[in-house]
């Protein structure tokens, strides 16, 4: 598992021992960051959206809600002047009798369900109100605004206006008689009912506030909730806004996106203020981020099991290959690795099967090699340069054969004589490798041994006179051993020189054969030829018996060999020191 | 020679103006010096009149319109409204001055209306908004109506210092019309100012454009 955080700096490297671990931390890891960048700029993108959006809303909202004031007002304005055309009404308001006007008044406002209903003098006087909130003879409040009505050619006014504390929304209209004798108010109370209403048409919070006395905003109508309704005006005062142009407010902790738009009105400031609650437009968008994060989460997990599959299908085909590695190392060839993959690491699976494959043949060769050669020569022949050509170094030759083998295998078929002559072979063969001696070849039923090549040893031709003892005794055994009951034995003769000879790699480039060359091979070879001759076991040459001083010996003759000019000593051995071995 | 000459060309715009002796032509103009329609000019002596005759004073309904728009009578005067259209007009007014009505009614009412108290009584019909008139009751029997040039001509006037004064059913001080004084033996021709306030044109019912619904 990695030693630290997987985000690191150069400066800070990570060392994961395991693949595993490393797939699944860069894979997580880009996952994450990828996904955590998207998920955070979607979700500020949502968040601009949604505040665009509503603001946008907002600003229909407030057109909407112009709209509909001025259509009320229109249709004021329309009820009205079909009172006042009214000829009995004109007539009354002619008469001028308070009282009759009065009653006159009020029974109009009641024909159009109108909240008030007034009269006013051409100069601005109050003549009647069904409201009774403005004395007869006292000057009209909202004056100003039929005169600048009037400067503009306009020919009725509408405006919202404080009586009794209370809102209204009038409109002004001349008595024309025929010409304007007086002016007629007519006005409907704004408050709640208006918000619900201008609520249904645009679907977001209204409140109208007007501004007190005392500069702060007094709501008179809303249809907020009565939490939120006491924190409007704080929040108004507190928060910079501009008209017509949407900011968030805080409202009892919940943000509302407020747009506020001035009326028109006279003398008192009165705005209304549309509003969406945040949280509640955002909610489809924060579903959305919650789908988002629920994805976000499942492809952690799915990544998470995606990589350790993906990682161990190249893990487990790796450890494979190592551990048969390992197994190839300690020699166990085994068999080759079942991986059904079709992708590189099978390829590499493969691969590495057929390296095996040849490992395990050249490893066979070796060994026959050494079987055909010898170890040692074996060993020589690989690890040293395979040339043609040898060094001159002394050597000590034995010979061994069988006697009388022509008469053995007369008697016998050829399949029993190959199965004796291996027997017969195995066993002395092993005497002469314990010795540390190489067999050179095998000529039929006869065994050339060496001693002294390819390597040497100071007592080599002690070696091989004991070599050639313990044969004899290892034939005996093996007689005794392989036919106790029948009687005829088998009788081998040896014969050993020490002499200077070649000892290479002799043959051509394509086949060769490694062995020795010289005079001293073929003394040793004639050696063995007399043993028959003078009826002894191990015959040697006085080279060989100067040089293994430590048995015993005894002068057989001395004799010209055929191929050789000079004369040679020649002496048979008697056995290992000590108590005498009786010859056979 | 060159004496009798000018004395001739005198006479000779003396009979080609015609202005008698008791005859005055007032020139009403507004503010802007351009001549002034349907103004009223009235002349008023220190002296008190005697009483005359009071001739019958008509004011028509033609087309839908009050026909002349503006009359002038003395204080006294019966007014008849003949309706003249085929359609019946509701007449009415209620000017301090005389407030009446007529309701819808055909042809000629029996009765004229009697004009008792000085002032302006502005005509109107009950059921045509646009139609208006208007009706000075004056108390000089001296009165006269400027023609489409703004001109006036007073007859008859007593051999005394008058006051020439000039109503304009749209003067924008209609309590205080131009005044000034005139002699006899002053120039024959007076000019008056009178400040008016821009004429609005009511809109004919059934004469407009189809409004589509808004």
């Amino acid at each position: 598992m990695p030693a630290a955080a997987p985000h690191a700096t150069t400066a800070d490297r990570v060392r994961f021992t395991s693949f595993q671990a490393r797939l699944l931390t860069w894979f997580l890891g880009l996952f994450v960051v990828v996904q955590a960048a998207g998920l955070y700029l979607v979700g500020a993108a949502q968040e601009r959206n949604a505040l665009n959006q509503i603001g946008a809303a907002l600003e229909v909202g407030a057109g909407v809600f112009h709209r509909l004031i001025d259509a009320r007002a229109e249709r004021l304005v329309e009820a009205a002047r079909l009172q006042s055309a009214d000829f009995a009404f004109k007539q009354a308001c002619a008469i001028g009798d308070r009282a009759t006007i009065l009653s006159v008044l009020q029974n109009q406002q009641s024909r159009i369900g109108a909240d008030l209903m007034l009269l006013a003098d051409l100069d601005y006087t109050v003549v009647a109100d069904t409201l009774d909130s403005l004395a007869p003879g006292s000057p009209l409040p909202f004056s100003a605004a039929i005169e600048d009505a009037l400067e503009r050619g306009e020919e009725w006014t509408t405006t919202i206006v404080f009586l009794a504390g209370r809102p209204y929304q009038i409109v002004v209209v001349p008595l024309l008689a025929p010409l304007p004798t007086a002016w007629i108010a007519v006005g409907f109370r704004l408050g709640d009912p208006l918000a619900a209403e201008i609520r249904r048409l645009t679907l977001t919070h209204v409140s109208l506030l007007r501004r007190g006395d005392a500069g702060a905003w007094e709501p008179f109508a809303t249809t907020l909730p009565a939490v939120r309704r006491a924190a409007l005006a704080p929040a108004l005062a507190g928060a910079a806004w501009a008209p017509d142009r949407s900011v968030t407010l805080p409202l009892a902790g919940e943000g509302f996106v407020t747009l506020v738009t001035s009326l028109e009105t006279g003398a008192i400031p009165v705005v209304a203020v549309l509003q969406r609650s945040l949280p509640e437009a955002l909610a489809p968008y924060r579903r959305l981020r919650a789908v988002l994060l629920g994805l976000f989460a499942g492809g952690v997990v799915l990544s998470a099991i995606a990589g350790h599959r993906i990682a161990r299908l190249v893990t487990r085909p790796v450890l494979q290959i190592a551990a048969r590695a390992r197994r190839v190392e300690a020699g166990e060839y085994g068999e080759p690795l079942q991986i059904r993959q079709q992708d590189e690491l099978g390829r590499l699976a493969t691969s590495f099967n057929r390296m095996v494959q040849g490992l395990a043949e050249r490893d066979k060769v070796r060994g026959l090699l050494g079987k055909v050669v010898s170890p040692a020569i074996a060993h020589e022949l690989l690890t040293g340069e395979i040339a043609l050509g040898g060094e001159e170094r002394e050597v000590t030759v034995l010979f061994a054969d069988i006697r009388d083998f022509t008469t053995l295998s007369e008697r016998r078929s050829p399949q029993e004589i190959l199965v004796l002559l291996n027997s017969y072979l195995t066993c002395v063969t092993a005497v002469v490798e314990t010795n540390g001696g190489v067999v050179d070849k095998y000529i039929g039923d006869g065994m050339m041994a060496l001693f002294g090549a390819p390597l040497s040893h100071p007592d080599d031709a002690s070696r091989a006179v004991r070599t050639a003892v313990q044969m004899i005794a290892a034939v005996r055994a093996w007689n005794r051993e392989r036919d106790p009951l029948h009687p005829e034995a088998i009788r081998i003769g040896i014969g050993i020189h020490t002499g200077r000879a070649v000892a290479g790699n002799m043959g051509s480039a394509t086949r060769l054969n490694y062995t020795v060359i010289g005079d001293a091979v073929n003394l040793a070879s004639r050696l063995e030829g007399l043993s028959k001759t003078y009826g002894a076991a191990i015959v040697v040459s006085m080279a060989t018996r100067e040089r293994a001083p430590e048995f015993g010996y005894r002068e057989i003759d001395r004799v010209r060999v055929r191929g050789r000019e000079a004369e040679v000593t020649i002496f048979e051995v008697l056995g290992e020191p000590g108590p005498a071995s009786p010859a056979e | 020679m060159r004496c009798l000459s000018g004395w001739g060309i005198a006479l000779l715009l003396a009979s080609l103006t015609r202005v008698a002796a008791g005859e005055l032509v007032v020139q009403v103009r507004d503010a802007r010096g351009r001549p002034l329609a349907n103004a009223v000019v009235t002349a008023t002596g220190s002296a008190s009149v005697a009483e005359g005759e009071r001739p019958a004073a008509t004011i028509d309904q033609i087309d839908q319109e009050f026909v002349p728009q503006v009359s002038v009578v003395r204080v006294g005067t019966a007014v008849r409204f003949p309706n003249q259209d085929n359609i019946r007009h509701h007449v009415y007014s209620f000017s301090p001055a005389k407030q009446f009505e007529l309701p819808l009614y055909k042809g000629t009412p029996a009765a004229p209306v009697l004009f008792d108290r000085p002032g302006l009584v502005v005509l109107g019909c009950n059921i045509h908004d646009w139609m208006l008139g208007y009706l000075y009751v004056v108390q000089t029997p001296w009165f006269a109506r400027t023609d489409a040039e703004g001109r006036a001509l007073l007859t008859g006037l007593p051999d005394a210092p008058l006051e020439i004064a000039a109503l304009h059913p749209r003067a924008k001080f209609p309590e205080a019309p131009p005044r000034t004084r005139w002699s006899p033996g002053d120039a024959t021709t007076l000019t008056l100012e009178v400040p008016v306030r821009a004429e609005v044109q009511r809109p004919r019912a059934g004469r407009s454009a189809a409004r589509d619904y808004r």
